[in-house]
């Protein structure tokens, strides 16, 4: 049956079908909407489907797939287009797709050129939905480097502030990164080709290269550089601030929720496999880094009066957790990891979305212009103060439990850093309980006439809050899913 | 001379007698049926050229249907064929007028055809003589404005230069040798100073045909001055058809180990400075030379590399560059007023305004860049695998940081276009022709980047 359909090639291809479609209609806002809307629902229900199939094997696939798609593409390099997808794939569509149909939900008002906007939208899903499935390095490289012309258009084309500056640093930054790890490729493919005699950009073929300790000390630094700009790690992230505030809340929410998991999705699934050896040589500078970019960047945060601002520094924060887990590389804390993913994603997604809200009524971002909403606009303070409980990490939402995972994990690896980050905990909250008290309660500092959320707002708050609670109570079947791939991925 | 060979030069005689024709009929038709003429008999030679079977026996004194040829040639002519569609128009609305324009291209592409074809270092010599030629005309053919002029002289005092150059290093190569022929004149190793001193020569001339630093001034004066549809047309064949000579020579040779600093130093000077300058540019011709004059650094560092996977590399980059190009400077033609918009703010809003051409430079943009899923990322690519494969590493790293830095003058045009608003008059509707070309010419772009492999099989089999 699966093999019948190209399921993972469906799921690329669906939303630049989309987008294709979107394009060709851009002339009626109505139908730009509908189109976009429906097509990324059905993307999303093409994402839920393989939740049956997981624990089953497909044939030819590497330990741990369960479907797998393989086809020659360029036979001069050896590259294969090849799509698998195991139990961290599947999550990371799946949160994909969520977060493509929030975001084009959250867009509904954008009424200048929105047939190129969603257009845009739907492609950039396509990209990171490729880039999730590859098994070819090459095509892998291809993806990453297709995001960013889309990326780079939302930003500038609909982004507030100096868009045009913001959107090209951005760009530079991440290109810089992405072009030194195209070398790096090209240079473990030779590499690798001259050892077995094969040429090929196959992920479970490369994994097996011998490459010589101080070689591959540089490689993964070249990759270990591309990922950490996109994630951004401390100090590589000052194209980060501009790039979420001037973008349109839809870009930001793809920004901030998926681009940034595409690069910890690159260490977990490619760098840190690919060179064992040399990544453990770097593990401290990456604990380093994590662990200084939690505290560093809360304590930011908490001297920003920008709300999106704020937030940005806050979510660079919490992606620090994130790398901190990653740097411990073992099952529990890179689980753990791999929960914060999708937790940062919808919570951090869910703060955009609400100070998007704000915004949009009062036309600013500053804090001083806030005070008491509570008593006016109590639907939306509610969802204002959830998310930003999540983002505390309280207790029974999701943050807490991801967040508690990598803490654990880590511990066990290395103490020291796991203490440090557990501190930075609490300047998160020193900064969250701010935001709250200022917005929510106290006096009303301007007079503003503010109405409660619409119905289509209302809806989309309360879907990412279903989430936000529900991977807060009962995590326990995404993180099974996680359980065989990490195996495979782990093993010494 | 047999049947068969008329028909392996057949390319060369079809174009050679539709320049005649044009220009000697070219009085009594209408100038809309003499780029006709023009457009069909470029695609008539390129397609021939294409389903022609290579052989390596001479059809007259110095010429054969080489591999080569065969690659290169269906290549020249799509290059002149959009050259001649993206002109009429533009020539229109310039007020340049006659039969001189369409029949100067195709004498150009007559020339183009001859080169790979020649199997002889006077022919060759000739060739790319009579290719330059037909360039100087081509840059000054706008009476109207004085640019073209002094382009046009810019580029011939230059090129006279050069052209003795050449001539001297092939004088050289004879000298050592004792043969025209190619084969037999490279291939020997005995007067090993005299072939030494002649490549060396030889690559002053080839440095300033490629526009390799520091060969270059002439480069951005004279896309400046020379009508758009020109520059599209010499910042392509005419480099192709230098680089292939190049590859000719290189390829015919036994390895010179001399020649590898001095390609590398011109290889690194062009990528780094090419890009430095354009970095600098306010004015879109230019920036788009000295772009140019980086892209032949890229070039550069894969003839470098010596090897089959080098050369297979140039010949992509070659064919993947002509349509960046024409795409980048068909854009420029065809959305010029009754001037043409020279500065980067000139474009701005245009991508909304003119979504069709808009869209096309944009896409040469991102192509330029090297950005996938556009082309110019595949031969990136090619370039800087064969580079690291050639053992060529810190060169390697040095392009590939001059290409990131590069990035960011391509997307200044593609921000103008998109993100700023317009000021600039509104452009003409897109004629029929034009349209026609800037699609054939994306449409090249995003195949070639999505599924180069047909194109990777032709290749192998020219060095086959």
């Amino acid at each position: 049956m699966t093999s019948l359909i190209p399921m993972l090639t469906l799921l690329i291809f669906l939303p630049l079908c989309g987008s294709l479609l979107v394009f060709a209609l851009r002339r009626s806002d109505a139908a730009v909407r509908g189109v976009a809307l429906a097509f990324s629902l059905a993307e999303l229900a093409l994402c839920l489907w393989p939740l049956a199939l997981s624990g089953e094997k497909a044939t030819g696939a590497p330990a741990g797939f369960f479907l797998y798609q393989d086809a020659a593409w360029i036979e001069r390099f050896g590259i294969r287009y090849t799509l698998g997808m195991d139990g961290i794939s599947l999550v990371m569509t799946i949160l994909t797709a969520f977060i493509t149909l929030i975001a084009v939900l959250s867009a509904w008002q954008v009424k200048e050129r929105a047939g190129l906007f969603f257009a845009l939208l739907l492609a950039l899903q396509a990209a990171v939905q490729g880039l999730f499935l590859s098994l070819d390095l090459f095509l892998f490289y291809l993806f990453w480097e297709a995001m960013l012309i889309p990326m780079l258009l939302l930003i500038g084309v609909w982004g507030s502030g100096r868009p045009v500056y913001s959107t090209i640093k951005f760009f530079i930054y991440t290109f810089v990164g992405s072009l030194l790890m195209l070398l790096a490729i090209i240079a473990l493919y030779l590499m690798h080709g001259a050892q077995s005699g094969s040429y090929t950009f196959a992920l479970p073929e490369l994994v097996r290269t011998n490459i010589p300790y101080d070689i591959g000390l540089w490689l993964f630094a070249a990759f270990l550089l591309s990922f950490a700009i996109k994630f951004p790690l401390f100090p590589l992230h000052t194209w980060q601030p501009d790039a979420y505030c001037d973008a349109p809340v839809a870009g930001t929410l793809m920004l901030g929720s998926l681009l940034s998991k595409t690069a910890a999705y690159g260490l977990i699934r490619i760098a840190f496999p690919l060179f064992p050896e040399a990544s453990r040589a770097l593990t401290p500078l990456i604990f380093v880094v994590a662990v200084l970019g939690i505290g560093y960047f809360a304590w930011i945060a908490f001297a920003q009066r920008d709300m999106k601002r704020m937030l940005a520094y806050s979510s660079v924060s919490h992606m620090g957790f994130v790398a901190l887990g990653i740097a411990a590389w073992s099952p529990v804390a890179v689980s753990g990891a791999l929960l914060q993913m999708v937790n940062h994603a919808v919570t951090t997604g869910a703060l955009f979305i609400v100070v998007g809200m704000l915004e949009q009524r009062a036309e600013s971002r500053d804090l001083s212009s806030y005070g008491g909403t509570w008593g006016k606009i109590p639907v939306f303070s509610f969802f204002f103060l959830l998310f930003n409980m999540a983002s505390a990490g309280v207790p029974g939402l999701n943050n807490f439990v991801s967040e508690l995972i990598i803490l654990v994990g880590t511990f066990r690896v290395a103490p020291l850093a796991a203490a440090i980050a557990f501190l930075g905990t609490i300047l998160t909250l020193v900064y969250t309980v701010r935001l709250v008290q200022e917005v929510l309660f106290g006096k009303e500092k301007q007079p503003l006439e503010l109405k409660d959320l619409s119905l289509r707002e209302a809806g989309v708050l309360a879907v990412m809050a279903l989430v936000v609670v529900g991977l807060g109570v009962h995590p326990g079947p995404v993180l099974e899913l996680f359980r065989m791939p990490l195996e495979v991925l782990l093993k010494p | 001379m047999t049947l068969q060979d008329l028909y392996t030069i057949m390319p060369i005689l079809i174009t050679a007698g539709a320049a005649l024709f044009v220009l000697l009929c070219g009085p009594v038709l209408l100038s809309a049926s003499l780029t006709a003429i023009g457009v069909t008999a470029s695609a008539a030679a390129g397609v021939w050229a294409a389903l022609s079977i290579p052989t390596s026996t001479q059809a007259v004194a110095g010429l054969a249907f080489t591999p080569l040829a065969r690659f290169l040639i269906p290549l020249f002519c799509f290059a002149a064929a959009l050259t001649l569609l993206l002109s009429h128009s533009y020539n229109e609305r310039r007020g340049i007028k006659g039969e001189e324009f369409p029949a100067t291209v195709l004498f150009a592409l007559f020339a183009l055809c001859v080169l790979p074809c020649a199997t002889n270092m006077l022919i060759l010599f000739l060739a790319l003589e009579s290719v330059s030629f037909a360039f100087y005309i081509l840059v000054s053919m706008d009476l109207n404005r004085a640019e073209s002029g002094e382009a046009g002289l810019k580029y011939l005092l230059l090129g006279a230069v050069a052209a003795a150059f050449t001539a001297f290093g092939f004088a050289l190569l004879f000298t050592g040798s004792g043969t025209l022929q190619l084969s037999g004149a490279l291939a020997r190793p005995d007067n090993r100073a005299i072939i030494s001193a002649g490549w060396g020569v030889i690559l002053v001339g080839i440095a300033f045909k490629l526009s390799l630093v520091p060969g270059h001034l002439w480069t951005p004066d004279v896309y400046q001055g020379a009508p758009a549809p020109v520059s599209a047309f010499l910042s392509t064949s005419s480099k192709v058809a230098a680089a292939a000579l190049l590859l000719m020579l290189l390829a015919l040779s036994p390895p010179m180990p001399e020649l590898r600093v001095p390609l590398a130093a011109l290889s690194v000077l062009s990528m780094v400075l090419g890009n430095l300058a354009a970095l600098m540019q306010q004015n879109i011709k230019r920036m788009l030379a000295y772009s140019s004059v980086a892209h032949m650094g890229y070039l550069t560092l894969a003839l470098l590399s010596g090897s089959r996977d080098g050369y297979a590399a140039v010949l992509l980059y070659g064919a993947i560059y002509t349509a960046m190009n024409l795409a980048a400077f068909g854009a420029i033609a065809s959305l010029s007023v009754d001037q043409e918009r020279e500065l980067l703010t000139d474009y701005a809003g245009l991508g909304f305004a003119a979504p069709l051409r808009g869209g096309v430079l944009a896409l040469a943009m991102i192509s330029l860049a090297g950005i996938p899923p556009a082309a110019g990322f595949i031969g990136k690519f090619f370039i800087f695998y064969s580079a690291i494969k050639g053992g060529a590493i810190s060169l390697a790293i040095i392009g590939i940081l001059s290409a990131a830095a590069s990035a960011y003058f391509y997307l200044r045009v593609v921000a103008q276009l998109y993100m700023h608003r317009s000021e600039a008059p509104a452009p003409q509707p897109v004629s029929l022709a034009e349209g026609l070309a800037l699609c054939c010419a994306s449409v090249v772009i995003l195949v070639i980047g999505v599924y180069p492999g047909p194109l990777l099989d032709a290749i192998e089999a020219v060095l086959h």
